[in-house]
């Protein structure tokens, strides 16, 4: 029996994950004790039960089916994603919603993890090769596509997460050197595009610089270039276009001190959080900038002022030190997985949560522009509760059965 | 096909080194917000949710010697604004409230806003009752505006003694970045007289209530249960050696001049009486000082800011007189049988000093009583101007007295060094010194300086500290404090001293003399007039006494600009004002001669609507 456990049961993913899930209870509790009396604390207890449940389904069912059902569930949220477009409710300013009665669905956070069972279950066919041009356009569409519904509705911060899950897969699934300077120097230049001239022109000479002493050969490498600088001139106009909202989280990014009771005003806000806990913290709701709501909306992109406040560095350090165990523990199980699938399944999971936690946490901190995307478990939400759970749950699985081909 | 590189351990270990790289970025950016700058984002956080209201101390009353209350204190409303609540938008709203204009307004919560962000700022003082009511009706619409109860100054009593009382200004930016960290904007601060000179006792401790506020500004009740809430402390009291009965009727006495009356307690030094006039009502100075007022009061020609008590230097006149009997007699230069003949007219090389009678036989006593210049111009050249600063200064001139109300003009006695700047050396002669002996020339004393060299011939020789405050009320402790002052005795023979009070008693008391004017019915006083010489239009009439003769309990001076001779003008104001605080009352008719028509002046009176 014992046995039994230690060789299917991944204990540490499961106590990682409920540690994680109490402890955005308890911030959740304190964050909107006197905003709803906590209204928002009892939903995410009734998610979390559901989440549970979940995430011990998606730990059993088996592996084998869940990539032979990867494709069609994907096509089957890629038409969820479009309806949403269309008929979905508008809140904070994306369409991004499906309300069922009280709870409302988030379709786009399940689109993330579907994609990456998708791009797992494609790449895992022994007739398809990275090194197949026509195949590696085809993973690359995988993510590209969903990307687009979502940057779409507009919602940058998932779009971010997408392409966060889809460069480590990339590299994971054995892409080379080219093709993956192929696929950073358009970032590099787009951010560079957002900077200014010069930093737009500084990229574009380091990418062209990348590009060569990758290259394969010179006609692809020329292509790449190409792309790079067609994405760079783009970014500009997109930045244009973005909803001014968006465009101002941009500019902040870029100057924090300016327009502080603006998109500015919440970093300034919760680095005073952060920074006033100092290495205790102020107590559990004891945190003033969090009991008198000086964060706006702090229980959902914010919660992570509510340890960093009231539980202070050693708080804050438990709560990275577990986030930081569940991803290092996650690249093992991809490591020791023999299956593709899994092990590309287990890679993207990882690449989800990190990009989460660190553009997340990062932002809390001053360190990213405010990308309002959650805090893994700690963040109010009911749908990215429910999908993270799901890949713990899978992560799990892939744990029980990583020694099967 | 299957990638070579696919899940490799070299991929595996840089995917590890990324996010451990990724975490190390987020513990030293922790670190450095939780533990660098933790001292600093916790103050932030701590300005951001609580609110400090200052409460104002009452400030402290100020008593005269019988305890009867002279400067009173009553309520007083400011209005408020929070800098970081306040919204611009109201501007022109709160403006129409206070019938004020928005730009001021604007002006003062920026000016706080430079302090700080989260502190009321006092945007109008003492506001009156209707503005304060629609203010208050209408604070649900004006976020951040608020009002705070302060104390202003009442004067109950006639005695307006403006001089001495002082008055309270606004705080002005200068004193505010010099004074540090106890006042704010807005504050009202001791600006003369006893308010200043005892602020810091005056003004109490200011209380502090904390109130935790949420982000949109909304106050939730007291922090941590007002755990570090500080009650306002009030102000300590003053006990003045005023007295308020004396101080008006004086007051009254000079309503028509220019002049100054100062009286003291030739036993202690306090101050009994403080007049200088033209004066000013101090009640123009409580609450808010329009700009008009203000102006007007330091623009008048006849200057009544000016304390003429304590800032003029005229000339003695024969007042100096007993100061240069002294010096001579203990110096051996005369005696007591010394003896002149006065002829009427003194010369001394080719000039001839005139007296203003043939007074024949003199000793010291008779030239006293008779005001004998002769006798008195032939004693300085003798003296010599080294031994006439000497004894000045035994008697408090040419030195400040070092006055509890503020500043106090040292006056002038001329030495060798003064007259070698004025005339040159070598270009003035010992016929500069004759005119001295007689109190003319040069010499320059202020009416507090006299009542001082009053008071130390009236009790023996002992040159007091002139001083307005006699004891403190600590309200804390409640005890009372006395404040020592300096008491000086002057090395003179007292048998000496008694040689010129005697002098001083035949002035009032008997024929000739021209003191008569100070006679008080029942009493037996002693003085001396005096009449300085003014180049520039009518003399200035002095008188100096105390009384009664034994056992004095008042010493007087008495100065009144342009009204010529000393016995008509100042000797019957000294003689009231000593008769009013031995008696009580004056039953008598009072009678001054009024001024020439030409210089009776014309004392602007300012009144608050």
């Amino acid at each position: 029996m014992n046995t039994f456990f230690k060789e299917y049961l991944d204990y540490k993913s499961l106590a990682i994950c409920l540690a994680l899930v109490v402890i955005g209870l308890v911030a959740i509790y304190s964050a909107t004790f006197d905003i709803n009396n906590a209204a928002n604390f009892h939903r995410q207890v009734i998610w979390s039960l559901i989440g549970f449940v979940a995430m011990v389904l998606a730990a059993v069912f088996p592996l084998k089916s869940i990539q032979r059902l990867a494709i069609p569930m994907y096509v089957l949220i890629l038409s969820v994603l479009f309806v949403v477009l269309v008929v979905g409710k508008t809140i904070s300013g994306s369409k991004s919603w499906f309300g069922v009665g009280g709870f409302g669905i988030q379709p786009s956070e399940f689109a993330k993890i579907l994609t990456v069972l998708a791009f797992a279950a494609f790449f895992s066919r022994t007739t398809v090769s990275l090194s197949n041009m026509k195949h590696l356009i085809g993973g690359i569409l995988i993510f590209a596509v969903p990307m687009g519904f979502v940057l779409a509705q507009p919602d940058l911060g998932t779009t971010i997460v997408f392409f966060g899950a889809m460069v480590p897969l990339l590299y994971w699934a054995g892409a080379s050197r080219f093709m993956f300077a192929a696929i950073l120097t358009p970032i590099l230049v787009a951010f560079g595009a957002l900077l200014g001239t010069t930093p737009f022109l500084i990229a574009v000479a380091a990418s062209a610089f990348l590009l060569y002493i990758t290259r394969e050969n010179y006609f692809a490498a020329a292509v790449a270039f190409g792309i790079t600088l067609a994405v760079g001139l783009s970014v500009q106009i997109i930045f244009e276009r973005l909803p001014a909202y968006q465009r101002n989280r941009i500019a902040t990014f870029l100057d924090p001190g300016h327009d502080p009771l603006g998109a500015g005003y919440n970093v300034l806000q919760s680095k005073v959080a952060i920074g006033s806990g100092g290495f205790l913290g102020k107590g559990y709701m004891r945190g003033t900038q969090t009991q008198l709501n000086f964060i706006p909306e702090q229980w959902t992109d914010f919660i992570f002022c509510v340890p960093g406040e009231e539980f202070g560095f050693l708080g804050v350090s438990v709560v990275l030190g577990l986030f930081g165990a569940l991803l290092f523990h996650g690249i093992n199980v991809a490591g020791h997985s023999k299956n593709k699938f899994g092990s590309m399944t287990a890679i993207g999971i990882v690449a989800i949560f990190a990009t989460h936690i660190f553009i997340n946490v990062g932002m809390s901190m001053g360190l990213m522009p405010v990308i309002g995307i959650p805090l893994p478990f700690l963040s109010y939400g009911g749908s990215a509760l429910l999908a993270n759970m799901i890949m713990v749950g899978l992560l799990m699985n892939i744990y029980a059965n990583r020694k099967a081909y | 096909m299957e990638t070579q590189d696919f899940g490799s351990p070299s991929r595996q270990n840089i995917m590890v080194i990324v996010i451990t790289l990724c975490f190390a970025v987020l513990f030293l950016r922790l670190y450095q917000l939780q533990l660098l700058y933790n001292e600093e984002l916790g103050k932030q956080s701590e300005e951001n949710s609580i609110r400090t209201f200052v409460k104002e101390p009452i400030r402290g009353y100020v008593f005269d010697r019988n305890g009867k209350l002279v400067v009173d204190v009553g309520p007083s409303f400011s209005i408020t604004a929070i800098p970081s609540e306040f919204n611009n938008q109201n501007l022109d709203f709160l403006a129409s409230l206070l019938q004020t204009d928005a730009q001021t307004i604007l002006e003062r919560i920026n000016k706080g806003r430079a302090r700080t962000r989260f502190s009321p700022v006092r945007i109008r003082r003492d506001v009156e009752f209707k503005a304060l009511s629609a203010i208050e009706e209408h604070l649900f619409k004006l976020p951040g505006v608020s009002y705070e109860v302060e104390s202003k100054r009442y004067y109950p009593t006639k005695a307006r003694a403006p001089h001495l009382f002082g008055y309270c200004k606004e705080i002005t930016d200068a004193q505010l970045t010099k004074t540090g960290e106890y006042y704010r904007q807005g504050d009202v601060i001791g600006s003369s007289g006893l308010e200043s000179f005892y602020e810091t006792f005056l003004r109490g401790e200011k209380g502090f209530e904390y109130i935790a506020v949420n982000s949109k500004g909304q106050m939730l009740g007291s922090f941590e249960n007002g755990k570090n809430d500080k009650t306002p402390k009030e102000g300590f009291d003053l006990v003045l050696g005023m007295d308020a009965g004396l101080q008006a009727f004086a007051e009254s006495l000079m309503t028509d001049f220019r002049g100054a009356v100062v009286a003291l307690d030739p036993n202690d030094g306090s101050i009994l009486a403080m007049v200088s006039k033209p004066d000013f009502d101090p009640s123009v100075f409580s609450g808010v000082t329009p700009a008009e007022i203000w102006n007007k009061l330091n623009m008048d020609a006849e200057k009544p800011m000016f304390n003429r008590a304590t800032m003029t230097r005229y000339p003695p006149g024969s007042t100096f007189k007993m100061m240069i009997a002294l010096a001579c007699l203990e110096e051996g230069i005369i005696d007591e049988n010394y003896r002149i003949t006065c002829r009427g007219a003194y010369r001394f090389g080719n000039r001839i000093y005139k007296d203003q009678g043939v007074h024949g036989s003199t000793n010291v006593v008779d030239a006293l009583h008779k005001s004998c210049n002769v006798f008195f111009y032939q004693l300085v050249p003798k003296l010599g101007l080294d031994k006439l600063n000497e004894y000045g200064l035994r008697f408090g001139f040419g030195k400040a007295a070092g006055i509890d109300i503020g500043e106090d003009t040292p006056g002038l006695i001329p030495s060798v060094e003064y007259y070698d700047r004025v005339y040159g050396k070598g270009k003035w002669t010992q016929g500069n010194l004759v005119s001295l002996g007689v109190g003319q020339g040069e010499i320059g004393v202020s009416p507090l300086q006299m009542a001082r060299y009053a008071a130390a011939l009236a009790n023996g020789g002992i040159l007091l500290q002139p001083h307005a405050v006699h004891l403190i009320r600590n309200k804390r402790t409640n005890t009372m404090n006395a404040i020592e002052y300096r008491a000086e005795k002057i090395d003179i023979e007292p048998h000496y001293i008694e040689l010129v009070r005697e002098g001083m008693r035949r002035v009032v008391q008997e024929p000739h003399g021209s003191g008569g004017m100070a006679r008080i019915p029942g009493i037996v006083s002693a003085g001396k007039t005096g009449t300085a010489e003014n180049p520039h239009g009518d003399d200035h009439s002095w008188f100096v006494g105390f009384a009664p003769f034994e056992n004095p309990r008042i010493a007087v001076a008495v100065m009144v600009e342009n009204a010529g001779w000393g016995g008509t003008k100042a000797a019957p104001i000294g003689g009231l004002v000593m008769e009013k605080y031995l008696m009580g009352e004056v039953r008598r008719r009072l009678y001054i001669a009024p001024m020439k028509k030409d210089t009776v002046i014309k004392v602007t009176e300012l009144r608050r609507e």
